[in-house]
């Protein structure tokens, strides 16, 4: 026990500053090299993974509990509507199946071919979220080892949920399109008229994001069809991300804006898909 | 000590999990508490301020490397919180159940407005009205009710470590010997 009777009691201010100059520190480290303290993420990132494995099944299940609560005429009521709904989308089905064909016939003709729906899809489960509730990061039990890379995009129920920006051993994580630091390059399915698809947190509040750099003269109306573009250097094309709405023209009178309805319901995503393939580098293509 | 250190770590591991996970389920007025702060103010009030700042560092350590963006920034905002409710760690007695819950308010407040100048004042976003009616008061509010059981649970602490000095003093055959305390803690921290 001699060892400790020589240790000076190390004041509490002096732990406080040191603490704080090895935060300032790392902060400026990992704003100049965002690289260097990636595998220490990346090993943190695979010590948690199983442990939020395991939890996320019981958050789960105590959400499906609560939500047991609800009212039970509420319930009924909601059956009614289904039912409806049911009934008319078997009608909507079966137009659709009608135009379906119709579309293979001009795909055809096209030679139309959209990258996404031929390669390979990997299916994951979300098992962590950003600690805020905004949804703006997912993480997923698929990584490295399911061959998930950066920059692959990631659907859901058919629409674009956004993109991988870090993988490990047995886990990546997903950036959303409604996080603040997203844009994707969008489309009008319709019209063929770009735009910006800007993540945007404080509106998502109220279900939508910012679609911006409309052209002026675009001919577009609400419940337009936004898809990824052509033009994007990250994200396939074709892929649905939503429906526009309230169009209305920029301050700078220069282009239009308007806001976007994501057809993902973020707020209830347990499952993903993430498509294996990048979109191909344009080699020797400098910025 | 060992021990506590142990039992410190585990505390802050096992609520960083449930954070990420089991609380994320568990939205009101769409915010969710934040453990990580309930855990940072109790410990620096609970047993002193080297311990508070620490936890803080290792919560906001854990956030930045899973979530941030800047390793760092996090864990010095978690490292100044538990510091200053540290000094409270004076006026501390374990039948008060007041004093914690402001303690953790007023934190839970520093972080979120803290928060806000980081991620959306430097953006330029000025709506403080909207943020603050939102995001601050909700999540300040629930972050206070989900505090009034953990803290119970961390406040179990007291007890556990009396216990553990007294089976050590037994140990040491009863002697006056005053334990110091490994590394960076003090006896009276713990």
């Amino acid at each position: 026990m001699g060892r400790e009777k020589k240790k000076v009691n190390i004041s509490s201010k002096l732990i406080f500053t040191a603490l704080a100059m090895i935060c300032v520190g790392l902060i400026v480290i990992s704003y100049l090299f965002p690289d260097i303290l990636s595998p220490v993420r990346t090993g943190v990132g695979n010590f948690f993974a199983p442990m939020q494995q395991g939890l996320t099944v019981i958050g789960g299940g105590i959400s499906e509990k609560l939500k047991l609560f609800s009212d039970k005429e509420e319930l009924i009521e909601q059956n009614e509507k289904l039912t409806d709904e049911v009934n008319n989308l078997k009608i909507e089905i079966q137009k659709l199946g009608q135009e379906k064909s119709e579309l293979n016939f001009y795909r055809e003709l096209y030679e139309y071919d959209s990258v996404y729906q031929n390669s390979q899809k990997v299916a994951a489960r979300v098992i962590g979220r950003d600690p805020n509730g905004l949804c703006t990061t997912l993480t997923v039990d698929k990584g490295a080892d399911d061959g998930i890379t950066v920059d692959m995009n990631v659907l859901a129920g058919g629409g674009l949920v956004g993109i991988v920006t870090e993988t490990g051993k047995n886990w990546a994580k997903i950036r959303t399109i409604i996080s603040d630091d997203s844009s994707v390059s969008g489309r009008f399915q319709i019209t063929s008229d770009t735009c910006i698809v800007k993540g945007n947190t404080k509106r998502m509040e109220d279900g939508v994001i910012d679609v911006e750099m409309i052209n002026i003269n675009a001919e577009v109306y609400d419940n337009y069809e936004v898809v990824t573009s052509y033009i994007s250097d990250k994200y396939l094309p074709g892929i649905l991300i939503g429906y526009v709405s309230n169009i209305r023209k920029d301050p700078s009178e220069l282009n239009k804006r308007a806001y976007l309805t994501p057809v993902v319901d973020f707020e209830h995503l347990e499952a993903v898909l993430i498509i294996k393939a990048v979109r191909e580098k344009l080699e020797g293509f400098d910025e | 000590m060992i021990i506590k250190t142990l039992i410190i770590l585990l505390e802050i591991l096992v609520s960083f999990i449930f954070q990420t996970t089991v609380f994320s389920h568990l939205k009101l007025a769409d915010v969710v508490p934040d453990i990580l702060v309930i855990v940072t103010a109790s410990l620096g009030y609970i047993v002193g301020k080297k311990t508070g700042a620490l936890t803080g560092f290792l919560c906001g350590l854990l956030l930045d490397c899973t979530y941030g963006s800047l390793i760092g920034l996090f864990a010095l905002i978690y490292t100044t919180i538990g510091y200053i409710c540290g000094f409270a760690n004076r006026i501390y007695s374990e039948e008060d159940y007041t004093l914690p819950l402001f303690l953790i308010g007023a934190a839970e407040f520093a972080f979120s407005f803290i928060y806000y100048v980081l991620f959306y004042l430097l953006k330029g976003d000025l709506d403080f009205g909207h943020f603050s009616m939102r995001f601050l008061f909700p999540r300040v509010i629930y972050t206070v009710m989900v505090s009034i059981i953990i803290f119970r649970l961390l406040n179990l602490n007291t007890r556990l470590f009396d216990k553990l000095d007294l089976a050590a003093k037994k140990r040491k055959g009863g002697t006056t010997h005053e334990f110091k305390g490994f590394d960076a803690f003090s006896r009276k921290d713990f």
